[in-house]
């Protein structure tokens, strides 16, 4: 998969390798990876447990750092940050979503999503402001005193993709978003991300087994035992999903375009 | 949403423990301030009714060894003196309770008012001690444990001298510290010699007022020498020294106070520790997510540690108001109850009040420390896996 | 059915670190209360021991101790030959005239402390069967000797055998050091009573008297008839009560000190209840996996009730063995501590923690757990299998 030159390339790895030590045995979660990813693009990585798929995806948005090669997302090389740079870079350019929401439960939607910006020098005023136009933008204006208990689960994973969004970040970064959410909740939270990637211009990048995400994404990279699948052997992985051997069978049906 | 919006959030979230906690840190504060509110009270007790102007003068044998009484005119013809009194003591045990309660001294009534000028007697009072030979001035506690009003007779049987002499109250000192009850020298004098005894030719204890605060230490070297050489040489002190060293046969006891504060406070930290470890791991997650998010080791850190500081602050305090609202209800009821006594010397003073804030304060730094370091320390893709 | 034993300690095991801490505050707060219950225990077993049940003690009437009393050679004579007396091998009846002051002795590192002086007679050492000389001798009259108490022994300076003390106004040879198994003449110095009457130019010869009767009917009758003789204005108590009355003073600290140990038990039963419902929480999944297994509420409740006391338990051990180290170790620093008595004289009480003391702390240490743990131990019963294996 080469992309054209002139887009500018929101993420580049280059022979990205993430190696761990369990007990004496090393770990190879990612072997030599390279690949890059434009600029306002929704891609998901796909792959079975273990696949090496939530590695990169640690590596992408700054949590992790490989052992070996270089990641480039936005134009920095993140694997030369120190933890508190990475840190502070975080905050200003990726906005993260996760399968089990991880709301804080004791605080409100408006105060979950206003929490990012708590990284931010804004007056009180500005970032209530800021938290409620980000919960208008996923929907949910009308909850903004309500705490996660009190929401249904296609509902906090909504609180959390305006936390996300919140601080304007170039970066969707989205683990699972919809493993925990029924079907229709699931493809809600799949369509307003794939509004977000066309109407503001962020780049999603998600992981996935759902092969529902298939037909929202402009691009599905296919990830086996640390090594990422290309020609025929990520048609088969696609096919794979296809006939439903995928982690949801009966979910997915009736794919869309998956390439661009 | 601020971040005292988020601490306070976090610790409403487990309101059971936070509540324990808070209780632990209030009563072990509470207990340090009682604890520290005795040497206290006694401090604060004798620099209220000391005067750094009174000097004592005593036997340099002891205090139960007396002195010639001709030395006190001796001493009022030093300068430098404003005035001096000889003081014997009676030992008089009031009638109803047939036991020493209080003690009762026979003093110079012709020079009451001029050693003690800083009881603020009213000088009418002072007057009719002069005159009336019966006449008896009583400190405002034991007025108040008795009920007795000036102008009323009362009888003490003496445990030293053979007799048992009656007494009208004539003044009172204004002042709720003090309980001794003073009687004419010259009444008592004059009964021994009635049941043909030899008279009082003695002092027990001299008090001497300084005109000038700079001259006390020369007029107790000029005190001392008058009876160097004599058979009764004396030792003068300060009248606050005078009391410290009732209070110095209390020291072993207040070195084991200040070991059994030393250990509470341990605990308040062992307590508060445990507080924080369990906060902390319980948040594992969230604190993973606040990183995730971009939270750096300094925010997570004082997010942390301002949690349990704040928490331990606040029930120090109130440890600190209870220990004030118990002491002070204790010296009204040992006002009221003679056998309370000790018990009413408790005084939370402000340097207690401050210890008290200042051990919670850093009873929360040093036990929210740890815990609070681990988890900003930890790397952010560790923690994450308890996220993801 | 119940749960193993081993159950609740394999729990405390596997979180070391909390229950050391946990069990570290059971452990600093029977330091501190044996530390306290044993000073004011020492303290009143010191005066307490000092009485002898056979004993009157005779003083002026209102007078609380012997050192605010009064008593002239008349008065003495008058009870000297009171019948029910009891007599020695040679017939004298066991009758101490006696005259305590309290002057100051020179301390090893210079101050100076109110140490009680007893004049007696050589009679003394029968009417009080308790006290014995176990270095050197007894005074004799008139010779400016002097035996100390062993608690006295090297506190002061000249207070040695062989040595010579300076207190009032002359000196005094140590022929001899006075025990009486912890009781507070051991914090006596004893020289004759008309030296000390004369040295002290006490217008009075005596301060108190101590006798012994023959029967207990004969101390009724004699304590009647002295209280009863208009002309010199004595009472007479038994020597026990007397002491037991000196010792009230102790009593209002040591519910002083009662009330601190409550205070601080609570404390650490709410230290001990928190990590205990922690523990709870942490654990929902197998405490619904013990229920659905079969496990009823009672053996739930039993389990954390076990492992609330044991904590408790191993606190009052390592807290029972530091403060035996520490009373030694204070014992040893203070040389006994000294607590000023009524009389303003120096009683150095010997520091010694009791057995009663350690059973009224391990008291306090099980209601430490035992209430500590109710509140975890009933959560985690009432908790319902299906809830607790779906919220884990």
């Amino acid at each position: 998969m080469v992309s054209p030159t002139d887009v500018p390339q929101s993420i580049v790895l280059r022979h990205v390798s993430r190696h761990y030590h369990r007990g004496a045995d090393e770990v190879r979660a990612l072997d030599d990876v390279s690949l890059s990813i434009p600029a306002g693009s929704f891609v998901a990585f796909m792959g079975p447990s273990g696949s090496g798929k939530s590695t990169l995806l640690n590596l992408v948005c700054g949590i992790d750092r490989p052992t070996a090669g270089e990641v480039i997302v936005a134009g920095q090389r993140l694997d030369v940050m120190s933890e508190d740079r990475l840190a502070r870079w975080r905050a200003r350019h990726v906005g993260l979503i996760f399968q089990f929401f991880n709301l804080i439960p004791v605080l409100s939607a408006r105060e979950n999503v206003a929490l990012p910006l708590l990284l931010v020098d804004l007056d009180r005023g500005e970032r209530r402001r800021r938290a409620e136009t980000a919960l208008r933008v996923v929907g949910l204006e009308g909850r903004a005193d309500h705490t996660p208990a009190m929401l249904s689960g296609g509902e906090q994973q909504r609180v959390a993709i305006a936390r996300a969004i919140v601080s304007d970040p170039d970066l969707l970064i989205a683990d699972e978003p919809t493993g925990d959410l029924d079907a229709k909740s699931a493809e809600e939270v799949l369509d307003l991300l794939r509004t977000l990637r066309r109407e503001l211009g962020k780049t999603v990048v998600m992981v996935t087994h759902d092969p529902r995400a298939l037909r929202f994404v402009d691009h599905a990279y296919h990830l086996d035992k640390g090594l990422l699948l290309e020609g025929h052997a990520a048609e088969r992985a696609r096919a794979a999903l296809d006939l439903g051997l995928g982690r949801e069978p009966g979910g997915g049906q009736g794919l869309g375009s998956a390439a661009p | 949403m601020t971040y005292l919006a988020l601490v306070r959030a976090n610790l409403r979230r487990n309101r059971l423990r936070t509540a324990l906690t808070g209780v632990a840190v209030a009563l072990a504060t509470l207990l340090v301030c009682l604890l520290l509110a005795m040497p206290a009270g006694l401090d604060a007790f004798v620099s209220r009714v000391a005067s750094n102007t009174r000097v004592s003068v005593i036997n340099r044998a002891g205090l139960v060894y007396s002195m010639p009484y001709s030395l006190v005119r001796k001493i009022r013809g030093l300068p430098g003196v404003a005035d001096a009194m000889a003081v014997v003591w009676y030992g008089g045990a009031y009638e109803e309770r047939g036991k020493l309660t209080f003690p009762s001294f026979a003093v110079e009534a012709d020079h009451f008012g001029g050693v003690y000028p800083d009881y603020h007697i009213p000088p009418a009072e002072l007057a009719a001690f002069r005159q009336y030979r019966d006449g008896a001035i009583v400190g405002r506690a034991t007025m108040r444990v008795y009920h007795w009003r000036i102008g009323q007779r009362v009888t003490l049987r003496s445990a030293i001298w053979p007799v048992d002499l009656d007494f009208r109250i004539v003044g009172e000192i204004p002042n709720a510290d003090l309980g001794a009850f003073y009687i004419s020298r010259e009444y008592l004098d004059q009964a021994l010699q009635a049941k043909g005894l030899p008279g009082l030719g003695i002092a027990g204890l001299i008090w001497v007022r300084v005109a000038q605060p700079e001259a006390v230490k020369s007029v107790m070297r000029m005190v001392d020498d008058l009876s160097r050489n004599s058979d009764a040489p004396t030792s003068s002190q300060t009248e606050k020294s005078f009391f410290s060293s009732f209070l110095a046969t209390l020291k072993d006891f207040m070195t084991i106070i200040m070991a059994v504060t030393a250990l509470v406070s341990l605990c308040i930290v062992f307590i508060a520790a445990n507080t924080a470890s369990l906060a902390v791991r319980e948040r594992s997650a969230e604190i993973a997510l606040m990183k995730a998010l971009g939270f750096g080791r300094r925010p997570i850190f004082s997010l942390l540690l301002v949690e349990t500081v704040l928490l331990c602050a606040l029930s120090g305090g109130a440890g600190v108001a209870l220990a004030v609202g118990i002491t002070t209800a204790l010296r009204v009821f040992a006002g009221r109850i003679p056998e309370l006594g000790p018990l009413g010397a408790f005084y939370v003073t402000g340097p207690v009040i401050a210890l008290g804030l200042g051990l919670a304060l850093l009873v929360g730094v040093v036990s929210g420390l740890a815990p609070a370091w681990g988890a900003a320390r930890r790397p952010v893709a560790e923690t994450m896996r308890e996220v993801f | 059915m119940a749960l193993p034993i081993s159950y609740p300690l394999r729990n405390l095991a596997a979180r070391p670190g909390r229950t050391l801490l946990t069990g570290g505050v059971v452990a600093l707060v029977v330091v501190a209360c044996t530390l306290f219950l044993g000073l004011i225990s020492s303290l009143k077993r010191t005066l307490v021991a000092s009485g002898d049940p056979m004993n009157l003690v005779v003083l002026r009437k209102g007078s609380t101790n012997d050192g605010a009393s009064q008593i002239d050679l008349d008065a003495y004579r008058s009870i000297r030959y009171l019948e029910g007396i009891a007599p020695d091998a040679t017939g004298r009846p066991l009758i101490s005239p006696e005259l305590v002051v309290q002057p100051f002795f020179r301390t090893l590192d210079g101050g100076r402390e109110n140490v009680l002086v007893r004049g007696v007679e050589p009679i003394a050492l029968d009417v009080h069967r308790g006290v014995r000389i176990v270095q050197g001798r007894m005074i004799r009259p008139s010779s400016g000797e002097a035996v100390v108490g062993r608690a006295v022994r090297g506190r002061y300076e000249g207070a040695l055998l062989g040595d010579t003390l300076l207190f009032g106004n002359g000196r005094w040879k140590v022929v001899g050091v006075l025990e009486a198994d912890g009781a507070s003449f051991e914090s006596e110095v004893w020289v004759d009573v008309r030296e000390l009457a004369r040295d002290a130019r006490r217008p009075y010869p005596y301060s108190g008297i101590r006798l012994r009767a023959a029967s207990e009917a004969d101390l009724v009758r004699l304590a009647d008839r002295i209280a009863a003789d208009p002309r010199y204005a004595l009472e007479a108590q038994r020597e026990i009560d007397y002491y037991e009355a000196q010792s009230e003073s102790a009593n209002v600290l040591y519910y002083f000190v009662v009330g601190i140990a409550i205070l601080a038990g609570l404390g650490a039963g709410f230290g001990a209840s928190n990590t205990l419902y922690a523990a709870v929480r942490s654990r929902t999944r197998e405490i619904g996996t013990l229920r659905a297994l079969g496990f009823s509420r009672g053996a739930i409740l039993l389990a954390f009730e076990t492992e609330a006391v044991v904590l408790a338990l191993g606190g009052f051990a390592l807290g029972a063995l530091l403060s035996l180290l520490a009373t030694a170790a204070l014992q040893a620093w203070l040389g006994g501590v000294a607590f000023g008595s009524t009389t303003f004289t120096t009683n150095v009480v010997t520091l010694r923690v009791s057995s009663g003391d350690l059973l009224a702390v391990l008291g306090l240490a099980s209601a430490i757990g035992l209430l500590g743990g109710l509140g975890p131990a009933w959560r985690a019963a009432r908790m319902r299998p299906i809830e607790a294996l779906r919220r884990a």
